[in-house]
């Protein structure tokens, strides 16, 4: 008789203890992967975003600008340094940006916001801006007039979830409302008549045009073609004013900027702000955006920085976003420990209920013969046994919907999207495809199981037969 | 040639603030090919004399020699392997491998020596035509009765052909009808094998059967007579 063999009998003879013990590791287990797959991807998905859209990788600024972000801590861009810039190997274009404060009004509302001053061009490279302009939104006319055509009860049903809701291309809108490929063809079009939003990105030559973000937008209850009246500081204090026309409505992932920013030609932002030639900073758009590349290009550059100027990399300039994620990703780590807590107590609980059972049996084979080494193999093997199908089985069980989520993230809607929203969150939740964190969670698994049969090892290594047979 | 040997054996516990002479000053021989009982009351120190003889437990003071055997001087690793190959144990209850069929059960030991597996189903074979089970080679302990398990039990013990075969009150679970069955088997393989026995008992019925009886009490023997 082989140990694998009699191990393997030894476990179906308990069928419901080694099932519960097989389902409470797979719980964990699934449970762990899903909710950290949630969480990073979240993560992830954030940094990509704010980075994305907004930050970029690597800045140049004024020493100051970073404590102060006022305009009065701008510096002018030479072409001669720009083009020193752009000879690293890791730089692909400079995308210069002035950005202030303004006071913005429309007919019936006024809203502080952020003024961006871009090189329409440039800027699209880097925080991809024309492909993020509306194209449809779902308004209360938009939804009835749908209602009254002949869609899918599905997507009828996901009109009035999606209500108010604006998308930047046919994807997001077609899964949301649960619009398959092959039916698109039909259905697109009836939605582009009811829903669909005209607009266009600007160029260079567009004086006195601006892009605004679609909450601002909604907030400011504006669209394409109406008037804004900036008003704000100028550089040294001067007095900033001017009126612009609404060219297109932008919806950018994050919520903290898409409510408050006011994107228009760099050139119109020198002249509102009286700096000629001045920038807050240079986005660098960088080739490898690996932490480390970003690093080595920095100090790459270092030498032929300007006396006043300082490169800001994007965890110095999303500080505040990676604290607050640090500490979700702590409350979330302590969640994932908790569940390991219980699964560890079940486990162990379930090891002790069957060595005590087993006494008479396991003295009764040392006594007849049997190491206690071998016996020992045998239980080993029988832990090992529970433990890998409960690992195997929820990672398994973890992978449909960690790529299901990747594919159709959770959206919180309503209150709980709104609440995201105000922390600065993207209501948006897509999973992280497997990756390191997989192994790290069965890694944990594996040592409550390593401590378990330590423990049972410890316990037949020390067995007494002549108790074990009184038992 | 003697098989067991002991002299001057004590076992005490002192477990509680009392202290227990369990055996308290035995010297007892064993030739080959005995069928012994013990007898004698409760708590008189029966198991814990046959515990002694199997080299499960060890004196407090006193000398236990197998075959010429010191048991005190071997490693616990090592007394477990001399268990195995010297010594057949049947237990009260719960002698069985439950994972295990009947026929799985009798090759175990078999299995540890590492016999060949022909050797081992012949000689498993053999056993249970001898306690009459050779119908239910396939059942598992769950699926016997008491007394059929018990006769697995004795089967596995003889297996490996061990030096003698230890069993303490192997019929106290037993009603009469299995107990003397059980008893008939054991006598004839004692005959057959010229293996040793030594059982412990309450049983007049069984006690009539052996041809040694040794009368415990207060953990010394009191008598030793031969019935032969
Ligand atoms: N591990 C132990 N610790 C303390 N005292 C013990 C221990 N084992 C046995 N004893 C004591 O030793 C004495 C002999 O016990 P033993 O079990 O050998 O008697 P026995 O003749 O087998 O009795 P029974 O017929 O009831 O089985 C008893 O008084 C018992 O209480
Ligand atoms: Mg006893």
């Amino acid at each position: 008789m082989k140990d694998l063999q009699m191990a393997w009998r030894n476990l179906w003879r308990n069928r419901r203890r080694t099932i519960i013990t097989a389902a409470s590791v797979f719980f964990a287990i699934f449970f762990a992967l899903v909710m950290r797959s949630f969480q990073l991807g979240a993560y992830d998905r954030m940094f990509k975003n704010i980075i994305e859209s907004y930050s970029g990788y690597l800045q140049l600024q004024q020493k100051d600008y970073f404590e102060e972000p006022s305009i009065d801590n701008s510096f002018v861009v030479s072409p001669e340094m720009l083009e020193a810039f752009s000879a690293d190997k890791n730089v692909d274009i400079l995308v210069p940006r002035l950005e202030s404060f303004a006071l913005v009004a429309a007919e019936s509302r006024t809203q502080g916001a952020i003024v961006m001053g871009v090189d329409p061009e440039k800027e699209t490279r880097v925080s991809d801006m024309s492909s993020r302009l509306i194209r449809y939104r779902l308004t209360e006319q938009a939804v009835a007039g749908l209602h009254k055509e002949s869609l899918p009860e599905k997507t009828k049903n996901a009109l009035d979830v999606f209500l108010n809701e604006s998308f930047s291309g046919p994807g997001r809108l077609m899964i949301d409302l649960g619009i398959a490929d092959e039916d698109s063809a039909e259905i697109m079009p009836v939605l582009r008549k009811h829903a669909g939003f005209a607009n266009s990105y600007f160029d260079n030559n567009d004086t006195s045009k601006v892009l605004i973000g679609n909450a601002l937008s909604e907030y400011l209850k504006v669209g394409i073609g109406d008037t804004l009246v900036l008003v704000g500081q100028g550089y040294h204090g001067t007095s900033a004013a001017g009126i612009y026309v609404i060219k297109g409505i932008v919806k950018l992932p994050a919520p903290d900027i898409d409510n408050k920013v006011v994107y228009m030609t760099i050139d119109d932002a020198r002249q509102l702000y009286g700096a000629p030639d001045m920038a807050t900073s240079v986005v660098l758009a960088l080739h490898d955006t690996e932490e480390k590349s970003v690093l080595n290009t920095a100090d790459r550059l270092k030498n032929i920085l300007p006396e006043d100027e300082v490169f800001r990399n994007w965890k110095e300039l999303n500080a505040l976003l990676i604290n607050q994620m640090d500490a979700d990703n702590k409350s979330g780590m302590i969640m994932i420990g908790i569940l390991y807590l219980v699964i560890a107590f079940g486990v162990f609980g379930t090891v002790l209920m069957m060595l005590a059972e087993r006494t008479r049996e396991f003295g009764m084979l040392v006594s007849i013969g049997m190491q206690k080494t071998k016996l020992a193999r045998v239980v080993t093997l029988e832990l090992l046994f529970v433990g890998f199908l409960g690992i195997i089985a929820g990672v398994i069980a973890s992978l449909p919907v960690v790529f299901y989520g990747n594919i159709h993230p959770i959206r919180f809607t309503g209150e709980l999207g709104k609440m995201y929203e105000d922390y600065g969150f993207d209501p948006i939740m897509p999973t992280m495809l497997p990756d390191n964190y997989y192994l790290w969670q069965v890694f944990v698994v594996l040592l409550i199981l390593i401590i378990a049969v330590v423990f049972s090892t410890r316990k037949i290594l020390r067995i007494n037969v002549t108790n074990s047979l009184r038992a | 040639m003697k098989v067991i040997e002991i002299t001057d054996v004590y076992k005490i516990y002192n477990s509680s603030e009392i202290k227990v002479n369990a055996v308290n000053g035995v010297s007892l021989d064993f030739e080959e090919a005995e069928f012994a009982a013990i007898v004698g009351p409760s708590g008189s120190g029966k198991t814990t004399l046959l515990n002694l003889l199997g080299g499960l437990d060890l004196p407090t003071s006193g000398k236990i020699l197998i075959d010429g055997t010191d048991l005190s001087l071997l490693k616990s690793s090592q007394l477990i392997d001399f268990r195995m190959r010297n010594i057949g144990f049947v237990f009260q209850a719960y002698n069985l491998i439950p994972v295990l069929t009947a026929r799985e059960n009798i090759e175990f030991i078999m299995n540890l020596q590492k016999m060949s597996k022909a050797s081992r189903e012949e000689r498993s074979f053999e056993l249970l035509k001898a306690v009459g089970l050779d119908d239910r080679a396939g059942s598992r302990p769950s699926k016997l009765s008491g007394g059929q398990q018990q006769r697995i039990a004795v089967a596995r013990a003889l297996a490996s052909k061990p030096r003698f075969v230890l069993a303490d009150e192997p019929t106290a679970n037993l009603d009469s009808k299995s107990a003397s069955t059980l008893l008939e088997i054991m006598e004839k393989l004692n005959h057959e094998e010229k293996i040793t026995f030594i059982f412990s008992t309450h049983d007049p019925r069984v006690v009539k059967m052996a041809h040694r009886i040794i009368t415990l009490e207060d953990g010394k023997v009191v008598s030793d007579v031969r019935t032969e």
